[in-house]
């Protein structure tokens, strides 16, 4: 077993064990997991080994992107659309496999669990080796998942770290959930196991923490960012007091860099400047002090409607009016969020 | 040393003209009477007003003070934190009086003038108050939460901050859910004397066992959004009292609580707190009650006027600026900063 810390000459060392059938730990967007050739059956058998998984219990792969996917994968037109709201995303998807994986990677009905991953290493490597990755977390089967090289070395044996050939070490990893994985296979989606970025249906994100809100925020607008380009961007947040709007500014203002994100309520707007080549400015606004609609007239949000800028608009339901007059110079986002029935909160695209 | 200072952060537009510690003059337009109407400030609106008054504020101050901006020596201002539209009304202000007077500017952060409001003296150089370094200081207002220690003048750590909501702005929201006013935090104030300060309900104290001295207010929200949906609305009327002085309490034995963590860490017991909301004269008392235990001071600005937005304090802290020679050396490049930092405006 070799330990090395992760760079970009880490990935010909990788490619070179993969190749080989070895066996590799690695960082990602989640957990540490393991990594090995999905289509070498003498590799697959090593992992299923390595896990103590029971036969029978599938593993899902990693694929480099959409190209990948569908050689792997059978996707029909209506699950290519769910796909295409849900990705990029940490999901791990359940579809028809082609059978180009070992078979003891699918499940008992012949699908495959697989996640398009854009964690930079993993994804660089996936690129270089060419073909799908083992994707599950650096534990044996049962145990909890490992965020730092050093917890999971404690709980290998002398045995199991011997079957290990290579590990990359990106210190201790923030602590997310694995993916979520929903099974697309049957008419409707269903979650088998809930992740970081939980979902009711595919408009519906479900947070049980203020972190899951601030990660399902950095997901929304992950997503629609690149429309930012041609026009700015409104996000039009609305929602009881208390529920987490500002909460959900504060995550997408992490993904900027900017920790700093308080609730404008009191000044009405606060504006942040962002060092990023697509975004220009982070403008957050509140309308919570505002009643009645004649006021929208004089708002003065004109100045902030370049491309490349993002706006948020806390109780942006008080609008009302002033998003016909905005409809055509900006992409108007609205965010519903709502208190559920125990204490989590529904996050509604 | 005379200063002229203008503060145009949020909802005022006030100039000052002060003598070292002393305001020789001070004028507010307060749109708090716009705002009573709305329930708050409203960007344009504000903006609109800053702009149609700050001329006529300027001259009122000078003239109240019987000085000529020949007599003036430097030019204070509010650089931010604040509404961005609004800080430029000032800041345009300062530079065109700069310009034409070939005066100096030296800017200042709002945070550092709530910060030295305590230290505010009228004409006669009253109170006398002297500055004992280092202390703690603690802003609290709708729009910020703070506390910062001092070891020197304009030289601030800041030891903790608000992650989310304001304690003024606690207080305001509640009052909106419990359909009280605007500003709330009076209502309140009213409402829990009545009561005689007492808590009726356990609301949470958010924070207390985070290990640091960040405050977050948001989640005391949820639980005032929580308990009033369980309330049938005839209830709400009959206990509302009782209500808003249980909420009160857990806003204010919150900031009391951190503070009292200050003191312990830092082992400094001498305070200045400033900000809207230390016009509470419940929450004046509950912080000489803890100062009691530790032996230690707390001062308040002296006057009303001094614990809302204003100019005065704006210029105080520019006398001890312009002591240290901290002037603005690029005039032309000179802009608002709408998230600034206290620790980045020394």
């Amino acid at each position: 077993m070799k330990i090395i810390t992760q760079s970009p000459t880490a990935i010909s060392e990788a490619v070179k064990i993969l190749k080989a059938g070895g066996l590799v730990i690695a960082p990602s967007d989640t957990v540490y997991g393991v990594l090995v050739d999905a289509q070498n059956n003498k590799a697959v058998e090593k992992l299923i080994a390595f896990k103590n998984r029971p036969i029978g219990k599938p593993i899902s792969v990693f694929v480099e992107n959409r190209r990948m996917m569908v050689e792997n994968v059978r996707i029909s037109s209506l699950q290519q659309a769910l796909l295409d709201q849900l990705l990029p995303g940490p999901f791990t998807v359940i579809l028809d496999s082609k059978h180009r994986v070992h078979p003891l990677l699918e499940s008992e009905k012949g699908t495959l669990g697989i996640r398009l991953i854009d964690y930079p290493f993993i994804h660089q490597l996936i690129k270089v080796f060419g073909k799908p990755l083992s994707a599950t977390s650096a534990n044996l089967s049962g145990r909890p998942p490992h965020y730092s090289v050093e917890s999971l070395l404690r709980e290998f044996s002398q045995a199991k770290k011997s079957m290990i050939d290579l590990v990359i070490d990106a210190g201790v990893l923030p602590r997310n959930k694995p993916s979520t994985i929903i099974d697309l296979t049957s008419s409707k989606l269903k979650i088998l196991r809930h992740g970081n970025i939980n979902l009711k249906d595919l408009k519906t994100y479900i947070s049980n923490t203020p972190l899951e809100t601030e990660a399902i925020a950095q997901l929304i607008v992950k997503k629609s960012l690149v429309l930012s380009k041609k026009k700015p961007l409104i996000y039009i947040l609305e929602g009881e007091m208390g529920v987490g709007k500002t909460i959900f500014v504060k995550g997408v203002g992490r993904l900027f860099d900017i920790n700093d994100i308080i609730s404008p309520t009191f000044v009405i707007s606060y504006e942040y400047v962002i060092n990023s080549k697509e975004i220009n400015k982070l403008v957050h606004c509140d309308f919570f002090n505002i009643e009645e609609p004649e006021e929208f007239k004089h708002l003065g949000l004109e100045q902030y409607l370049v491309p490349g800028n993002i706006l948020f608009i806390e109780w942006g339901e008080k609008g009302g009016d002033l998003y016909e007059m905005l409809k055509n110079k900006a992409h108007l986002i609205h965010i519903k969020m709502k208190y559920g029935k125990n204490k989590e909160r529904e996050i509604i695209l | 040393m005379i200063i002229l200072s203008i503060d145009t952060s949020a909802d005022e537009t006030s100039c000052a003209i002060t003598e070292g510690r002393k305001v020789l003059s001070n004028v507010i337009f307060s749109q708090i009477m716009l705002h009573a109407k709305w329930g708050g400030i409203f960007p344009t609106v504000a903006k609109r007003a800053h702009e149609e008054r700050i001329d006529q504020v300027v001259e009122e101050c000078l003239k109240k003070a019987k000085l000529t901006m020949k007599q003036i020596d430097f030019i204070a201002v509010t650089q931010g934190p604040g509404l961005a539209i609004a800080l430029e009304i000032g800041i345009k202000k300062a530079k065109e009086l700069s310009l034409k007077y070939n005066k100096k500017i030296i800017s200042v952060n709002h945070l550092e003038g709530h910060i030295y409001s305590s230290f505010v003296q009228n004409k006669k150089g009253n109170p006398p108050r002297h500055f004992t370094f280092p202390f703690l200081s603690l802003v609290l207002s709708g729009g910020h939460t703070e506390i910062v220690l001092l070891k020197d003048h304009v030289t601030y750590e800041v030891l903790g901050e608000t992650l989310d909501d304001a304690s003024g702005e606690a207080l305001d929201k509640a009052a909106k859910m419990l359909g009280l006013g605007y500003p709330g935090g009076p209502v309140i104030e009213r409402l829990a004397k009545e009561v005689n300060n007492k808590e009726f309900y356990p609301f949470p104290r958010p924070m207390l066992k985070s290990g640091n001295l960040l405050f977050s207010f948001s989640g005391l929200k949820t639980s005032l959004f929580y308990f009033l949906k369980k309330l049938k609305e005839k209830d709400k009327a009959l206990l509302i009292r009782q209500i808003a002085s249980s909420y009160q309490e857990a806003v204010f034995d919150t900031i009391i609580k951190k503070t009292e963590s200050a003191i312990r860490s830092t082992k400094i017991s001498n305070l200045a707190v400033g900000g809207g909301v230390i016009a509470n004269m419940h929450l004046r008392f509950l912080f000489r009650k803890l100062i009691d235990k530790y032996k230690g001071s707390v001062i308040f600005p002296s006057q009303k006027y001094l614990t809302g937005d204003n100019a005065a304090m704006i210029g105080v802290v520019a006398y001890y600026k312009a002591k240290k020679n901290m002037f603005v050396t690029n005039i032309e490049n000179f802009g608002r900063i709408p998230r600034f930092h206290l620790t980045k405006s020394t």
